[in-house]
């Protein structure tokens, strides 16, 4: 190497210049020959791929939901061992369970697109998914009306927008009318449990306390910070809710066992009423179509039955 | 058997590479997705001329930007353990030494587990980063406490390696308690050993630790069969001992510091490949050293194969292997030796 | 050959040795007798700078030992004393091996020379037939010899031997000692010997240094040093002194408390 020479000389040469721009100008059309897709997802990253996606990899079951619901069905080539809904999903290929993935299996799939969430895929599996050179779509939705917004952008990604804008005026729809049905109803205090050893509640941004709010209730935990915070029986028992909702998978196989657990604790106020339902877990934390059944089922249960307030509200 | 001479370590070792080699080329072509072995070498030795270019089609990628790396990093973290463990049990005149022991693992998880819940990923630079740094000062602190009057006696320094070990354990199970249930999941990975997010940039970081380390720790090879005769039978034959002391810790511990940053803490290597070997080809420091090494890249490299394909799609966690090994061996270990004197 | 200088030690609060001095030439056969506790084995550490005395000096033909490297030493001075059991179990070639350390530095593998000179060490010791056998299978005796080849091996102008016989039967002491006796007359190497029994001191030594509480007692011949006042003040009981009928050394003799006079 010639150590007197000055590494940038080259550009005192015009002809090297034209040269370049001509290759700068070449690799542009080459871009824009390309029909290629530039979205923003909804962590703002940018997602490129040339083309509509035809082989897609969901990495979430409400993903999967989402994607059966817009009709992708066909172009679905690989899901998580978690994806059961609708049934069809389950016999497209695992790629392994949304914290984990089996990236050998991935691209032995060849996907051109990938679609991940930020509420349960690890940014981590993301990173990496981009290194390897695979586009990554993330959706991120903590509420109701996020949810709406996911299946719009899918929609909007995958060129169903059509579908996507009807599913949404469906869903959009049956929520008014259960805030209309329930608008002029007592507010009753809830508790919603969604784990049994330990004990876990839902609080502040996490979707089931959305929906219980939009259902007409008041999340006893709605004011913790903590989006699954532990609660034990001692906190129940003092912020005394007048319903308990209990979400399992299981619903119907689970009922008298759980049941018979919580009335030995009469002094709550909805073991006393009775009031102690079953919900599935499904229906009220997967942010898919089927929210907007969770949302119905859950006003149902919320405002089913008489409703009897406590002669003196206690001070908390 | 006869002593150790330079041909018998020049032959058994090549031996052992010729094994590891086999190994390698085994791992490279078993995983999840099926490839065939022609087809692997052919990529293989492609890649070895076409530096630099991108790989184009799947194979090709699973085997360069997923597997290759996890099978280097899994051999390099096997040797290192493996030469830590060597170096552990003859410093600290105990069998059942591990690199762990001192506590560095703990100062490792410690800065991983920070690095985490401050929202790093395990594919980036930051994170073998603290978790180096969390080792060295663990290394640091350990001792500080462990000298006395400038001396190192193995039982001072055991005891407050295993002090400042517990103490951090209850620091971690701390940070865990706090954590969310994402972080959660890469943590518990972490902790029981992890390659799923081996690159080649980790390679490069941890290369030079492994092989200087091996350099130095092999030059005092001879040195260390001395030590096994007692401090003070190895001061007699001329030996440096606490400078010797001194430099081999230091050489163990980052080591142990610089093969946990990258993939964990994966455990039962350091302490069964030195025994294993040890069993083969005798205590002699000149053999044990290398052969324990080229061994320990072995098994790691077949436990982390096994770890991801044995119930693909989902991946086992590698120490979960090496513990299946591990467990049954020491149980052996133990019964042998009931059977010989007592020291 | 070795000169030591008005030393004091200690381990911790207490002087373990005072104000010792004393001179050893070349060629010398030199016992160090005295009571449990008395700072024998201190001093042989001391002699070969395990410990360093908190005062004074030790000069190894004229040289500080202190300036002495510790491989310097090693080729100079060799030690026998209580062996700690090997970690793991080594042959008995590669124990007297490792005698050759101090010459190899930082070499690897022992070369030519080294071999030889481990071999004729083992030669002299009696244990050739032994080369290949671990050092735990072999009797206490063979041991010891095994230790003394691995100090041949060293090359040294001097060896220490803390209570060498400790543990061994007659046989075994006297052959012991009778090789120390030819390292020491025909190899000319210069000999200190700690250890509790005083007639195979008195037998085997030119001169015996007696040690009372970390000082020097008394120096000289074996007649000189052990008197029966000497050993009724430091060891505090009665003993008869007479003759070996062969050797004319000084013979101690028990006396049981029903038996004096």
């Amino acid at each position: 190497m010639r150590s007197h020479s000055h590494p940038f000389r080259c550009y005192k040469k015009p002809w090297v210049l034209y040269l370049l721009g001509l290759l700068l100008l070449l690799l542009s059309w080459r871009e824009m020959a390309s029909p290629s897709s530039i979205f923003i997802d909804e962590v703002g990253r940018k997602v490129t791929f040339p083309g509509p996606p035809k082989r897609i990899i969901s990495l979430a079951p409400n993903i999967t939901e989402i994607l059966f619901a817009l009709g992708m069905d066909e172009a679905i080539v690989g899901v998580t061992l978690n994806c059961n809904y609708p049934e069809k999903a389950k016999e497209k290929v695992a790629v392994g369970s949304y914290i984990r993935v089996d990236f050998e299996r991935i691209l032995s799939l060849k996907p051109d697109l990938v679609i991940a969430t930020g509420a349960g895929n690890t940014r981590d599996m993301v990173n990496r998914l981009e290194r390897l050179g695979i586009p990554t779509y993330v959706i991120f939705p903590k509420k109701f009306d996020d949810v709406l917004q996911s299946i719009l952008h899918l929609g909007q990604l995958l060129r169903r927008e059509e579908k996507a804008l009807s599913i949404i005026q469906e869903m959009k729809e049956r929520k008014q009318k259960v805030i209309e049905k329930t608008k002029s109803l007592p507010r009753p205090r809830v508790f919603l449990q969604i784990g049994e050893s330990p004990m876990v509640t839902v609080g502040k941004g996490s979707f089931a306390d959305d929906l219980i709010r939009l259902a007409g209730g008041e999340n006893i935990a709605g004011e913790e910070r903590q989006m699954y915070p532990r609660f034990g029986r001692e906190e129940v028992l003092r912020r005394s809710p007048e319903v308990i909702i209990i979400s399992t998978m299981n619903p119907k196989g689970d009922y008298d066992r759980m049941i018979s657990e919580w009335n030995r604790w009469k002094t709550i106020y909805a073991v006393k009423q009775g009031r102690i339902h079953l919900i599935h877990s499904d229906l009220i934390d997967r942010p898919s179509p089927r929210m907007i059944d969770g949302l119905e089922e859950m006003a149902r249960l919320i405002h089913q039955g008489p409703l009897l307030r406590p002669p003196e509200k206690e001070s908390k | 058997m006869k002593r150790v001479t330079l041909k018998k370590v020049i032959v058994i070792s090549s031996l052992l590479t010729l094994l590891l080699l086999l190994i390698v080329l085994f791992s490279l072509t078993v995983g999840s997705v099926k490839i065939k072995p022609q087809q692997t070498i052919t990529i293989f030795l492609h890649s070895l001329m076409e530096l630099g270019e991108k790989a184009r089609d799947a194979e090709e990628m699973i085997i360069l930007s997923l597997r290759l790396p996890r099978v280097l990093l899994a051999g390099l973290v096997g040797a290192g353990l493996s030469m830590a463990g060597v170096i552990f049990q003859v410093l600290l005149r105990n069998p059942l030494a591990d690199p762990y022991i001192l506590g560095v693992s703990s100062g490792s998880a410690v800065g991983t587990i920070l690095a985490i819940l401050l929202g790093l990923s395990t594919a980036s630079f930051g994170l073998p980063v603290a978790s180096f740094t969390g080792a060295l000062l663990t290394i640091g602190i350990v001792f500080y406490f462990g000298r006395q009057n400038g001396k190192i006696h193995p039982n001072t320094l055991l005891l407050a390696g295993v002090v400042t070990g517990s103490f951090l354990s209850a620091v971690i199970l701390f940070l865990l308690s706090l954590s969310q249930k994402e972080e959660l999941h890469t943590i518990l990975f972490w902790l029981m050993g992890d390659f799923s997010f081996s690159n080649f940039i980790s390679f490069r970081i941890i290369f030079p630790y492994i092989l200087f380390g091996f350099i130095f720790l092999y030059s005092r090879s001879r040195h260390y069969n001395l030590l096994l005769l007692g401090e003070e039978g190895a001061i007699q034959m001329g030996l440096s001992v606490e400078r010797l002391k001194l430099l081999s810790y230091l050489s163990a511990s980052l080591i142990t510091a610089a093969s946990v940053s990258v993939c964990g803490l994966i455990g039962f290597v350091g302490l069964i490949v030195p025994h294993g070997a040890r069993t083969l080809f005798g205590a002699d420091h000149r053999l044990l050293l290398p052969s324990s090494a080229l061994i320990g890249a072995s098994f790691l490299i077949l436990s982390d194969t096994l770890a991801r394909t044995l119930l693909a799609p989902v991946e086992l966690p590698v120490g979960v292997i090496t513990a299946a090994f591990g467990g049954p061996f020491f149980i052996y270990l133990l019964r042998r030796r009931k059977g010989v004197k007592t020291l | 050959m070795i000169e030591v200088q008005s030393i004091y030690f200690r381990y911790h609060q207490d002087w373990v040795l005072q104000d010792i001095s004393f001179k050893i030439e070349r060629g010398g056969f030199v016992g160090m007798i005295g009571p449990n506790g008395s700072g024998k084995t201190t001093l042989l550490k001391i002699l070969y700078r395990l410990l360093s005395p908190q005062k004074g000096q030790v000069l190894f033909e004229d040289k500080p030992l202190q300036k002495m490297s510790r491989s310097e030493i090693a080729k100079k001075i060799a030690v026998v004393a209580q062996e700690n059991y090997p970690l793991f179990p080594f042959r008995v070639e590669e124990v007297v091996l490792m005698g050759r350390s101090p010459y190899l530095g930082s070499l690897l593998f022992e070369g030519k020379k080294d071999l030889e000179i481990a071999q004729r060490a083992m030669e002299w010791t009696e244990i050739l037939p032994l080369r290949e056998r671990y050092l735990d299978e072999l009797s206490g005796g063979e041991r010891k010899r095994v230790f003394i080849a691995r100090a041949l091996a060293q090359e040294p102008e001097m060896i220490l031997l803390d209570e060498p016989t400790a543990n061994l039967d007659i046989h075994h002491q006297l052959d012991f000692l009778n090789l120390i006796l030819n390292l020491n007359r025909e190899k000319g190497l210069t000999i200190i010997l700690a250890s509790h029994d005083l007639n195979l001191t008195s037998e085997f030594c030119d001169r015996l240094i007696l040690l009372q509480k970390g000082r020097i007692y008394c120096v000289g011949s074996p007649e000189e040093v052990i008197t029966p006042e000497n050993i009724e003040k430091v060891y505090g009981c009665k003993v008869w002194i007479d003759r070996n009928p062969f050797s004319q050394s000084p013979r101690v003799n028990f006396i049981v408390k029903e038996n004096q006079p």
